[in-house]
């Protein structure tokens, strides 16, 4: 029996080791000892906005690298802020709450046309064109709609009123072809994002769809793009612009367009990965009189641009 | 203390030792596994709560990103308040932006500003347990991230009073569960050991019953179906069929198609594939309760033929005693020890010892040490040699000198060696005795033949001597001389008749032959020698057997025996004292005796074989010459009988009214046997033979 004795204890420790919890240390901390806290102000810097197109992270994701680098290449504190629509874009830089504004030319010529702003430079598109243009697309099984002329009648959804590749260059390319806001079924606008567009006509929701050409890439790694048809292109406009408030000093304003137009996307790494992120591959010194096709197709298709 | 416990489970039941301990291992496994699981399970549901909340938290962080770069102040406190409000172990929520600015919470009545201190490196193990006034709260860290950019960080309090309620209703339940399953456990323990014990109590019944004597018992169990009703057989004559104690297979001869006729265990291999063993087979308890009745009936069996055989034995041990005891041998057995083994009941008799007196002992225990000495060392040279021992050896005993004649043999067992040794010996006092007689008888006939010559010679000298002396006696006036002459021829006449008694001895004499009636011969010498006796007061009586035939020899030789007893037996009383002649005929023997018994001194014994030596004589010197009884002895021999005496006389050789008296001797008797002659009517003899023993 004596002999037996230490095999029992060893038995009897496993046991008592395995019943033992981690026991995990805490730390002591009050929640009774309580302050009133209020947010400290941001610090005076000069905004950035991005025409909200996409979601406020899409938005970041683009642009936060491109601001901090006019940030440092300028040595100005720059903030990017994010409008949620393009009415809250066009009123704030109307407010002055912002100072540079990232647009498509539609916006830009009421932000000019309204509140005096200023064209400082285009971008140059992953295409290598500094233009661009919208495209009508229907899903690829719907037979019904094969031509510019079967979208009569049908319901259309367009990215938002103020979009130029999502609204107006298609909407100018149906009166030239003879198809008036009256002759579709409905229109509908989506909020200002590309994507609800393509993921509206795919869902069956509308039969035809304008967004800007290239919007179709930013979704192929949500949905297969392929059922997604391209029923027609507009013809190509003036591409997007940054345009800056009338009350920000000219040698500013030149401080940014020359970090911009330094921009090498063909020879620096780091300026590839900036110039990427934002997808487009550099930029072109632009001033107002680019975008007076713009202002042509507004006039034609009776939008209000004052 | 120590030996209280192992005393108390040694003393207590096997069926409580059973369940003791199952139960002791149900009790001892269940609540070890019970208290590893519910550990697991603690840490499981520890761990799962940490993973919700590092969930929830990391869920809100990725939600918070638009409102946070929007600046959305209403969204993130709707956001921050949904998680809150929706589970209530959330204790509490805030979210701070990159500059560590509280951007929404959901505190009210100020923000804790011990939380800004603790938890502040989102890259560290999370979450990190805080001890609150509310108790322990587990608070996550999750930056709130876009691409590498953070935007802000979300930390969320999650009370773990609510998990550690869960671990407490999940190990309630498993300390249920487990004392559920280990009653449950406890109560088939009870109901296994019942199971088993109710058999082996019922062996253990068995085996006391045998114990006790009982081997008629049955340990097993009967059968539900026997081999006979499987089998559906009819061979009655089966020593299996209707015996329903014993399976088939362990009996012999069973007379099954498939069955070796062979025994219990040898049949097996045969059995083991026959339908009615896989049909009747059992467990081990009921094989050892068969194989037990198999074994109490084989006992009671060869018991059977052990006491048969032991009846037998106890017949032969018996009948071989009474010979051994009967046998007037002394016959031992000694082991190689010299130890005795067996000692005949002569042998004890002999030494006055008892059996158990001379069992188990050895020569140095019974005999003096200069005897028992004597005897290992030639017993030892008989182990040692195995040479036999034959030998004759004399003890002087009270009763006087024994001879006896020793065999001593070695015992042998199967492997031939020795192992013991058998001594037997036998009296031989009385063929010594014969042998002396013998060799006497011889002496004497020769002594007699000397005398017989010599006397003869003898004779003529001395009658012209004594011729010669009474011519002077006649010549011769002068009375000096005549008595001188006188003194001579009676001296002279004194050896004739000693030459003439040694010719009597020697049967040199002339010898008549002729009828002669014994008694009236007696009767003739107790007239001549009856006055002469009665003036010493000693008296005569006789009582002689009338039956008795006359026998061919001589009367006067005879007279001369008779007068010879007579005078002796005068010569050994002195005065008053008696003399008892008896003669008696003993047809079936062919003779007549004739006892002479007195009253007198008696012989010693050592004289008894002496007497009738010539010359011997106990008398004083000039009394006698010791040859009465040596010419007595040569004429009974010549006549064909024998003499002899003893002394003191037996009863049957006196007469009931033979006077007592205290100042007579032990006496002697001389018992002399003639034989008759064939032709004699012999027909008549006293039906109380008794005195015709010698």
């Amino acid at each position: 029996m004596p002999g037996k004795l230490p095999y029992f204890f060893i038995l009897l420790s496993v046991f008592i080791f395995s019943s033992c919890t981690d026991r995990e240390e805490a730390t002591k901390v009050s929640l009774e000892k309580r302050e009133e806290i209020t947010f400290r102000p941001q610090l005076p810097a000069l905004t950035y906005a991005y025409l909200p197109q996409y979601s406020h992270t899409e938005s970041f994701q683009r642009h936060h690298r491109l601001v901090e680098y006019l940030s440092e290449q300028t040595g100005l504190p720059i903030r990017q802020v994010f409008p949620d629509t393009f009415d809250d874009h066009i009123n704030m830089f109307g407010q002055g709450k912002i100072d540079i504004s990232y647009s498509n030319p539609f916006i830009y010529v009421k932000l000019a046309n309204r509140f005096g702003a200023r064209a400082m430079t285009r971008i140059i598109e992953e295409d290598g064109q500094a233009e661009f243009r919208g495209q009508i697309i229907a899903r690829a099984d719907n037979h019904d709609i094969n031509t510019i002329e079967d979208c009569r009648g049908k319901s259309w959804v367009a990215v938002d009123p103020s979009s130029a590749g999502g609204y107006l260059f298609p909407l100018g390319h149906f009166v030239d072809h003879g198809i008036e806001l009256n002759d579709f079924r409905e229109v509908v606008f989506a909020g200002g994002r590309q994507e609800n567009v393509i993921l509206g006509v795919l869902a069956g929701l509308h039969d035809i769809g304008s967004i800007r050409e290239g919007s179709l890439s930013v979704v192929e790694d949500k949905i297969d793009i392929n059922q997604i048809k391209i029923i027609d292109n507009t013809r190509s406009y003036p591409g997007w612009v940054y345009a800056y408030s009338p009350w920000l000093p000219e040698e500013i304003v030149q401080q940014i367009r020359d970090a911009m137009l330094n921009l090498d996307y063909e020879h620096d790494h780091e300026h590839r990965a900036i110039l990427e992120a934002a997808r487009f591959i550099g930029f072109i010194p632009s001033d107002d009189q680019d975008f007076d096709p713009v202002r042509e197709l507004s006039q034609k298709v009776g939008l209000e641009l004052d | 203390m120590t030996r209280l416990l192992p005393d108390f489970l040694h003393g207590l039941k096997f069926r409580t030792k059973i369940t003791l301990g199952v139960a002791g291992m149900l009790v001892f496994c269940g609540l070890g596994i019970g208290i590893i699981l519910s550990n697991m399970s603690s840490k499981a549901l520890l761990e799962e709560g940490r993973k919700r909340g590092m969930a929830l938290t990391s869920g809100l962080a990725f939600r918070m990103a638009e409102p946070i770069l929007a600046m959305d102040f209403l969204q993130m406190k709707n956001l921050i308040d949904n998680v809150h409000g929706q589970y209530e172990d959330v204790v509490y929520v805030f979210l701070t932006d990159a500059s560590d600015n509280i951007l929404s919470h959901t505190f009210s009545g100020g923000f804790p500003t011990d939380l800004l201190t603790v938890n502040l490196d989102g890259n560290e193990t999370q979450p990190v347990l805080l001890s609150t006034e509310q108790g322990l709260i587990y608070d996550f860290n999750a930056k709130v991230a876009l691409g590498e950019r953070n935007l802000g960080t979300v930390r969320l309090g999650l009370s773990r009073s609510e998990m550690d309620a869960q671990i407490h209703r999940q190990r309630l339940t498993s300390l249920f569960s487990t004392l559920g399953v280990v009653g449950l456990g406890v109560l088939l323990a009870s109901w296994f050991s019942r199971t088993v014990t109710y058999r082996l109590n019922r062996l253990r019944e068995s085996a006391e019953e045998v114990v006790m004597g009982n081997l008629d018992v049955q340990a097993g169990f009967n059968l539900d179906q026997n081999c006979w009703q499987i089998m559906n057989c009819q061979r009655k004559e089966c020593p299996a069929y209707g015996d329903v104690k014993r399976r088939c297979w362990y009996l012999a001869g069973t007379l099954c198609p498939d069955c070796k006729d062979r025994e219990y265990p040898y049949k097996m291999d045969s059995c083991r594939s026959c339908p009615v063993y896989k049909h009747n087979f059992g467990d081990e308890i009921q094989d050892l309760a068969e194989a037990f009745d198999v074994m109490a009936i084989t006992i009671k069996t060869h018991i059977e033929e052990l006491t048969e055989r032991e009846k037998t034995i106890a017949r032969q041990q018996g009948l071989l005693k009474t010979i051994m005891n009967v046998t007037p041998d002394f016959i031992t057995l000694q082991d190689k020890d010299l130890r005795y083994k067996f000692a005949s009941k002569a042998f004890c008799d002999y030494f006055h010892l008892k059996e158990n007196e001379v069992v188990g002992k050895t020569d140095f225990d019974i005999f003096s040490g200069q005897q028992a000495d004597l005897n290992y060392h030639e017993d030892m040279q008989i182990l040692i040699t195995g040479q036999a021992l034959s030998k004759e050896i004399t003890f002087d005993r009270p009763e006087g000198r024994k001879w006896l004649h020793v065999i001593k043999v070695p015992v042998y067992d199967q492997d031939e060696s020795i192992i013991g040794l058998l001594l037997t010996a036998r009296d031989i006092t009385m063929l010594k005795k014969y042998q002396e007689q013998l060799i006497q008888s011889q002496k004497m006939e020769d002594l007699g033949r000397l005398a017989g010559g010599v006397a003869h010679e003898i004779n003529t000298p001395l009658g012209i001597i004594l011729g010669y002396a009474q011519l002077l006696m006649e010549d011769i006036e002068d009375e000096d001389l005549l008595d001188d002459l006188k003194i001579i021829e009676k001296q002279t006449k004194v050896c004739r008749k000693i030459v003439a008694d040694l010719l009597g001895f020697s049967r040199y004499s002339q010898s008549a032959t002729e009828t002669v009636d014994v008694n009236e011969s007696i009767q003739e010498v107790i007239k001549l020698v009856e006055h002469i006796f009665s003036l010493n007061h000693i008296k005569i009586l006789n009582d002689l057997d009338r039956h008795i035939p006359p026998l061919t020899g001589d009367k006067e030789r005879l007279k001369q025996v008779w007068l010879n007893m007579l005078n002796n037996a005068a010569d050994a009383i002195g005065q008053d004292g008696a003399i008892y002649i008896k003669s008696k005929l003993c047809a079936h023997r062919q003779r007549l005796v004739v006892s002479i018994a007195d009253t007198g001194k008696g012989i010693e014994d050592e004289n008894l074989s002496k007497i009738f030596d010539p010359f011997f004589t106990t008398k004083q010197v000039g009394k006698g010459t010791g040859l009465g009884l040596s010419v007595s002895f040569g004429i009974i021999k010549d006549h064909g009988g024998k003499i002899s005496a003893l002394s003191p006389p037996p009863v049957e050789y006196l007469p009931d009214d033979f006077p007592r008296s205290e100042h007579f001797g032990p006496g002697t008797v001389f018992i002399i046997e003639l034989p008759l002659d064939h032709d004699q009517e012999t027909d008549t003899e006293d039906k109380n033979g008794e005195h015709c023993r010698t």
